[in-house]
């Protein structure tokens, strides 16, 4: 296996990360399991792709279009939906969101077709040459994107005044809302939040690889390795997470062959969940028990 | 089981068995098809509904059950039923296999464990060359049962699924089952071995959706990982299930025929809006009936019942107090003389 295709594999592994991070934010603040985080990405690279077609706009402008356009969609959604029944049964907050993912799934199908659909952009196939290791400019894009996010995300949740509500409604929601934080928003927010970061991926992976309506379920899965790997609530482990799924899948792509990368990532969760049935850093990271 | 369960499970078994001889050749299809997704809808309701184990691996099941049966007649040469057997210890097997390495995984866990085994076993059957790779394969015409044969044999399966369902409901097993669902340190604490709790459910949820899943294959003669491991199983069980009642004997069972009632027949010619449609409904009935219809119609029959005796409480009191003031006044009279 050459360095390049590691790079490009830990490159492309941050996008992993960042939908990862968004995962497990909602993990621990939430409490919630978002099973529809896969196709909340992938409507994040349809919005774009269906914008691109009318702006004609670079993918990298149409980003904070796409991210306010999901947060305001994640906002409502948690909201009205999923906050009904958080404090209820946590079996039926799994399965709604089961119920989104299949929703937003045949949404996509009849609006943008079975087809595989890519976004174009000037730096999507170009690329240089660093110590003699080829790189190209998407995947540089990509781990800048994921590290800014990260970076940003970290200072949301550490050096604000939101952040702080959100740490202590994830340590304890009812007294947080006996000290006055709106717990419900907090909730609503972190939503939208984590929707962003999956959709922010998403733009990125439209431009390097090609998304269809069904992509959404093994991005769930790489996301979720990702969640398990870092722990909960762990910001800037899922971005070394994320790249560390990706490496896995540039190992099994060129050990194995192309056709076995998603395999890779299904296996070795499997293995991982079997051995730690919880992840290895449980809620750590937020200042949680 | 009670003897009211016997009865039900007697009866089903009956009319089920008389149905090919009745209906047209173009509805025994569709019966196949009633009678499969009835079957993995109480087979789940079992494991998620009595045993609380969230499983988004349907199609792990199923398509096991498929690739096993059909394998065993295309490369053994087996009859169908022969085949069959030997899916169903098949599945029982991969069962336990699965089943045991993931007691240790729980909750949220245990869900995404469970997809990924049937999104990984699809995957790696998209690989299997000898298996027909991406395409699948087709089951040999000469094997095949009639299409009543099929139909009779899905009626056993759906029966011995019912049953089972009866037994979870009045046994004691199911009782434990429910208290393991319901706190799993409580139960441990009563004394009751949570690990055989859940194991057991998820094996013979198993066996039933993979028995489902050679139904299907007979049905439509072919066995492919798109259809067959297909995450579609998985949908339509948790919409059957969620949107009849889940934990119910009964809610399953109107689950699949509402369901088939609305988007097969009411919306037939709509394509890919009606999977638009199942993912509407399952969220609107999260939403504004968590428990699903038939608890739901359940309760409101319960509130109108105890309203109308209210309203027929109330009127007897009127009439009690009528009677009061005749007596009062007859006192009064008699005293007066």
């Amino acid at each position: 296996m050459s360095l390049t295709v590691a790079i490009n594999g830990l490159l492309i592994g941050s996008l992993y990360g960042l939908v990862g991070m968004g995962l497990s934010l909602l993990a621990g603040v939430v409490r919630l399991i978002n099973l529809a985080q896969g196709d909340i990405l992938v409507g994040g690279a349809y919005l774009a792709i269906a914008l691109h077609g009318v702006l004609g706009w670079d993918p990298l402008w149409l980003l904070p279009i796409v991210a306010v356009a999901i947060f305001c969609g994640c906002y409502v959604v948690q909201k009205w939906l999923l906050n009904s029944l958080v404090t209820r049964e946590p079996l039926a907050l799994l399965v709604v969101t089961f119920g989104l993912s299949l929703l937003l799934e045949s949404l996509y199908q009849e609006l943008f077709g079975a087809n595989p659909a890519s976004l174009p952009a000037f730096w999507g196939d170009t690329g240089f040459t660093v110590l003699g290791v080829r790189i190209e400019t998407l995947y540089v894009v990509a781990f800048i994107t994921g590290a800014v996010l990260a970076a940003c995300t970290w200072f949301l949740l550490y050096r604000t005044h939101f952040g702080r509500t959100v740490r202590a409604a994830a340590a304890d929601a009812s007294t947080a809302r006996l000290l006055g934080v709106d717990v419900e928003r907090v909730f609503a927010l972190t939503f939208g939040l984590a929707g962003v970061l999956a959709a922010a991926a998403g733009v990125i992976l439209a431009v390097g690889q090609s998304v269809s309506p069904t992509s959404g379920l093994s991005l769930l899965v790489f996301s979720f390795t990702v969640m398990v790997i870092c722990g909960i609530g762990n910001v800037i482990g899922a971005v070394v997470a994320g790249m560390f799924v990706g490496l896995l899948q540039a190992i099994a792509g060129a050990v194995i062959g192309q056709s076995s990368t998603d395999l890779a990532v299904y296996v070795f969760l499997l293995v991982f969940l079997i051995v730690f049935p919880s992840g290895i850093l449980k809620r750590r990271e937020l200042g949680i028990r | 089981m009670r003897r009211r369960s016997w009865f039900i499970v007697a009866a089903v078994l009956a009319i089920g068995l008389c149905m090919p001889a009745v209906l047209a050749p173009a509805t025994q299809y569709t019966a196949v098809t009633l009678v499969t997704d009835m079957t993995i809808a109480l087979a789940w309701n079992v494991v998620v509904g009595y045993g609380g184990q969230l499983s988004l691996g349907v199609g792990a099941f199923t398509g096991v059950g498929a690739y096993a049966c059909g394998l065993a007649m295309v490369h053994l040469g087996w009859g169908w039923l022969e085949a069959g057997l030997a899916g169903l210890v098949v599945c029982a097997a991969f069962g336990l296999v699965v089943g045991l390495p993931l007691l240790r995984v729980k909750g949220a866990y245990f869900a995404v464990a469970t997809l990924v085994v049937a999104v990984g076993l699809q995957a790696g059957a998209q690989l299997w060359t000898w298996a027909g790779g991406g395409s699948g394969f087709t089951l040999p015409i000469a094997q095949l049962p009639s299409d009543s044969t099929v139909l009779r044999a899905g009626v056993v399966v759906l029966v011995v699924a019912l049953a089972t369902t009866l037994y979870v409901q009045d046994s004691r097993f199911g009782l434990r089952l429910r208290a393991v669902r319901d706190d799993e340190q409580a139960a441990a604490g009563l004394g009751i071995a949570t690990s055989t709790y859940r194991l057991v459910p998820f094996v013979a949820s198993g066996i039933l959706m993979g028995l489902a899943g050679q139904l299907s294959a007979l049905q439509s003669v072919s066995v492919s990982p798109a259809g067959s491991f297909s995450m579609e199983w998985t949908i339509n069980a948790s919409l059957f299930v969620v949107a009849g009642g889940i934990g119910t004997a009964v809610g399953p069972l109107l689950g699949v025929i509402l369901v088939y009632l609305i988007l097969t027949q009411g919306l037939q010619n709509l394509g890919v809006a009606s999977s638009i449609i199942e993912g509407v409904l399952l969220v609107a009935v999260l939403r504004f009936a968590p428990s699903g219809i038939w608890p739901t119609a359940l309760s409101v029959g319960k509130r109108l019942e105890s309203a109308w005796k209210r309203r027929a409480g109330a009127q007897g009191m009127a009439a009690d107090k009528e009677k009061r003031q005749v007596h009062v006044a007859t006192a009064s009279a008699v005293r007066e003389r």
